[in-house]
């Protein structure tokens, strides 16, 4: 019997056997869901068996397993996430144990199938999909598929089931459906196995963080189709609507970011009932593409970035037919466009000390129109711009041929189809992961990640952009102020930490300072052992409610402070175990969950040390270590806290010390029970979290903290 | 059941003729103008003969959002749990069609001449005087004969097969559900309106036009609020007027 919300099995698929297995899913509760039971399965099956290095994304024994979560296809607003984990073949020196996660209806169809999640391993002789119906899976022929778009794959698959969806009622085993199945794909960046490949449902629903398009080709695995006709049991249907209805009555569609509603129609997931306008259906050129990061692809100059303008005129020609062709091959848009999601001039810092011409966000594309502009490529170099004409930057013509060389590896395509970090590295220029080729971490394009200082925290801890544009810890009374929006009022600073502090539970005014200067840095600020303690807690947060159970990082989870309650609270942290309890019909506090999150947290980083991972490697890039760092000012006015009181303070020129980051990793591994000599997690650690046989593991490959 | 109806022939012209322009008597498809001339086969009865729903669920297909939160919520509230197939409000989104064909939506009309009722042997399936001439199926007396689905002269048919209890269910506005946790029914709320986040279903109380296949397909958008501007002017105007 499935805990309710739970689709109870787990799809187990083995390409290179064939075997298809169907596990208990209640076995990997404890781990939560989505991204957190993935990482249980990743351990079981991938690690246990010792019987692979654990290096190579696109080996056949990498797991590749999408895993959805328990308020995924409920009606919970803002819930529909599908994570997607295994080793990414885009992380960077490392092919970390990563992960991503998309929206859309594959999540809620796989639960209304029966699943939760499937997991694949091996590598099939030939082009293969996944059709999930029901109780019945098959692993089918695709070689007709491959070499189609993810759009057209779609389109065929639907054609193959001969059905009339949406027109008339179709039967399976006694029950009927008008749905045609959801499908995630790979288009030929995922085919030709490169590192900026991401998976694509619907016309835009992707995971493109970590490349698991790639692993998808890797494996000659085109795509997973799946439809279901069951139902997804609620523990407390009334308690359910209750909880929505509470939510929508006290977070109402307020002033701020997170309030303005709907220029268009928008939707992105099923019962998502979003207010952001993540994908609109009356786009006339992208259909279903996506109306966010994709959507500035090809942005070259700020008029282009107000492509998310809904005034239009103003609207790129382009980018619009940039977001197609990158949904259509299946590239990652935010690793390889020119001037990404809104190119923000850093005009608000002219004595930018590091390069003043960067723009606010810069990936693969811009990256090499400046080494063809250097002459490190192109004429008089070994390395040929053919099939791109430079001449025709910028043009329609010239965006498509960049778009189809990176995804087939045509000419120079090839040598960018590694990544960033990899184009870097062949041109012998990894200095420039701190110039003009920012770099978060393990192969990321940095994306803002300061001067929000836990941000960056977690993509060192982590193995990605952690990505998360949730909290809100700016100024609420300034422009896109901390996502929650001021409302028109003026929060003093102290009256605003005391909401974070009491609505994080931690109650610890201390965890939201960002002294960066001086000793006050080192005793509450940015480089404290409070600092310390809220990235813990964001990251165990973050790690079970939002990659794990399914809840939106735009929803945004977690809020703290939301100007649409009369106190300042956000949602966080009764929104998300009222819903899950009503669902579940568990009685878990908010604490629960964090420690649920905690758990599979300590079980990646056991994998991480495995790996290679080590507290010698979890060093930012040099540029987090000079002025510049916080280049963008994005949400740059922080609380701070210089020994007496507190007071807004603008922090766009915030930026680490060494030192400091080694005492803050000092603090931070102790706080999470890891050696502070190491990073790796001590026994006692896994013990208390019920993983002695990983703490033995461990130990046995001389691991264990 | 449903392949075995073909009610649209294989060469309909999907853009001449859009899926809701369909309905069928007999194996025959007709235009949604035919509407006028059509008759039931086994009744002569006509419209004035049956007491008229006073609650009609009228919906706006181009501002739907698509996110199927009115289908979880009928669902949720008749049966329990989340069950797409037992969805009384049926939402299909193709998500690579183009806009507006990229959604179809399926609700019962509350026909002026119910089929379902008038073909239905046992009389489960009726006008309710009490709940405000809806037409209903009572639950006790289905005898799971599917005749009134196959009644139904729309494609996809509206009264719908509950596997698990083996009984045709249908629009009832939301007069029995167990589950809801307010009162439904013509006197209260329906769940699948409550749901909507897109403003695009409305119950209300006219007889929407019936010769008109789309008649139910309406603009329910209140006025729109001005979007705030985060980009600074438009291009090419300048902040002070001059």
């Amino acid at each position: 019997m499935a805990t309710p919300g739970f689709g109870g099995k787990l799809l187990l698929v083995n390409l290179t056997t064939k075997e298809i297995n169907k596990l208990d899913t209640e076995k990997y509760e404890p781990y939560g869901a989505g991204h957190g039971i993935a990482t249980a399965l990743f351990w079981e099956f991938c690690v246990e068996p010792g019987d692979w290095d654990l290096q190579d994304a696109f080996h056949p024994k990498n797991m590749v397993a999408l895993v959805t979560g328990p308020v995924v296809g409920t009606g919970v607003p803002n819930a529909a996430r599908t994570s997607v984990s295994g080793l990414s073949p885009q992380c960077y020196p490392i092919q970390w144990f990563s992960h991503s996660n998309f929206g859309g209806m594959f999540g809620p169809f796989m639960k209304m199938a029966g699943y939760d999640g499937v997991a694949v391993i091996g590598r099939a002789e030939s082009p293969v999909y996944i059709n999930i119906v029901d109780d019945k899976v098959t692993i089918e022929d695709a070689k007709d598929l491959w070499g189609l778009t993810t759009w057209e794959c779609q389109e065929e698959i639907w054609k193959k089931s001969g059905i009339r969806y949406g027109q008339e009622w179709q039967e399976i085993d006694d029950r009927y459906t008008l749905q045609r199945p959801a499908i995630v794909t790979i288009g030929a960046a995922g085919e030709n196995m490169t590192r900026v490949a991401s998976l694509i449902h619907g016309g835009g629903s992707g995971a493109g963080q970590g490349g698991f398009g790639g692993v998808f080709g890797s494996k000659n695995l085109k795509a997973i189709a799946v439809v279901g006709t069951k139902g997804i049991k609620i523990a407390d249907p009334k308690g359910l609507k209750d909880a929505r209805e509470w939510y929508d009555r006290t977070w109402s569609a307020g002033p701020g970011f997170g309030g303005f509603g709907p220029p268009s129609i928008q939707s992105c997931c099923i019962g998502c009932g979003t207010r952001r306008k993540c994908h609109n259906r009356d786009r006339v050129h992208s259909k279903d593409s996506d109306d966010c990061a994709e959507s500035t692809w090809f942005s070259l100059t700020k008029e282009d970035a107000n492509g998310l303008d809904p005034r239009g005129p103003e609207i790129s020609k382009w980018n619009r037919k940039g977001t197609d062709i990158i949904q259509q091959l299946g590239i990652n848009g935010m690793e390889t466009c020119f001037q990404g999601p809104m190119a923000f001039p850093t005009t608000h810092n002219p004595d930018f000390p590091i390069q003043p011409e960067v723009p606010a966000y810069s990936a693969l594309g811009w990256y090499m129109k400046k080494m063809y502009d250097m002459g490190v490529i192109g004429p008089g170099t070994k390395y040929d711009m053919a099939p791109l004409d430079m001449h025709k930057f910028p043009s329609q013509e010239f965006m498509e041929i960049y778009g189809i060389a990176l995804a087939n590896r045509y000419g120079i395509g090839d040598l960018l189809a590694d990544g960033t970090a990899r184009f870097c590295e062949k041109l012998g220029r990894t200095d420039d992961f701190s110039t003009l080729c920012r770099q978060t971490m393990w192969g990321y394009m940095d994306h803002w990640s300061m001067p929000g200082v836990d941000w960056a925290y977690g993509n060192l801890m982590d193995s990605r952009d952690i990505n998360s544009h949730d909290m809100g810890m700016g100024n609420p009374s300034g422009g896109f102020g901390g996502f929650g929006g001021g409302g028109g009022k003026k929060w003093t600073c102290e009256d605003y930490v005391k909401v974070l502090a009491e609505r994080s539970t931690g109650n610890n005014h201390f965890w939201f300072d960002f002294s960066w200067e001086g000793k006050q840095a080192y005793k509450t600020g940015i480089f404290s052992k409070h600092k310390a303690e809220f990235v813990a807690w964001r990251m165990h947060y973050w790690t079970y409610y939002k990659e794990s159970v399914g809840y939106c990082d735009w929803g945004p989870y977690a809020q703290l402070f939301s100007a649409s309650h009369p106190k300042g609270y956000g949602h966080t942290p009764e929104a998300e175990p009222r819903y899950l309890n009503a669902i579940t019909g568990r009685n878990h506090t908010f604490k629960d969950g964090l420690e649920m999150g905690r758990r599979a947290w300590n079980l990646k980083r056991a994998i991480f040390a495995i790996q290679g991972r080590h507290r010698k490697m979890e060093k930012f890039t040099g540029y987090y270590y000079k002025p510049g760092a916080s280049y963008c000012g994005f949400d740059a006015e922080k609380p701070i806290f210089d020994g007496k009181n507190w007071d807004w303070k603008n922090c766009r020129e915030l930026y680490f010390t060494e030192d400091g980051v080694e005492q803050w990793k000092t603090h931070f591994y102790n706080v999470e029970g890891w050696d502070k000599d190491s990073g790796y997690p001590k026994r006692k650690t896994l013990e208390v979290l019920g993983m002695k046989k990983v703490a033995d593991l461990l130990k046995s490959k001389n691991k264990l903290g | 059941m449903a392949k075995d109806k073909k009610k649209v022939p294989d060469n309909a012209d999907k853009k001449k003729y859009s899926r809701r322009d369909f309905l069928t008597v007999g194996g025959t498809a007709l235009a949604g103008g035919a509407l006028a001339v059509y008759s039931p086969k086994k009744t002569e009865a006509k419209a004035e003969e049956y007491a008229q729903s006073t609650r009609y669920l009228l919906y706006d297909s181009k501002h739907c959002a698509g996110c199927y939160g009115c289908m979880i919520a009928c669902s949720l509230v008749h049966e329990g749990e989340v069950n797409l197939s037992l969805s009384r409000i049926q939402v299909h989104r193709a998500v690579l069609e183009q806009y507006p064909s990229d959604i179809e939506i399926n609700v019962c009309r509350q026909c002026p001449e119910p089929l379902c009722v008038i073909n239905c042997p046992t009389g489960a399936c009726h006008i309710s005087a009490e709940n405000g001439n809806i037409r209903m199926i009572n639950a006790e007396e289905c005898i799971g004969c599917k005749t009134c689905i196959k009644s139904c002269p729309f494609i996809p048919h509206r009264p719908i097969w509950n596997h698990l209890t083996e009984k045709a269910i249908k629009c009832d506005m939301c007069t029995d559900t167990p589950y809801y946790n307010k009162k439904g029914g013509v006197n209260g709320t329906q769940a699948c309106v409550e749901a909507c986040v897109a403003n695009a279903l409305k119950v209300v109380t006219e007889l929407p036009d019936q010769t008109d296949i789309n008649g139910y397909d309406r603009n329910l958008q209140p006025p729109r609020k001005p979007m705030p501007n985060f980009f600074g002017p438009p291009k090419g105007k300048s902040k002070s007027k001059e």
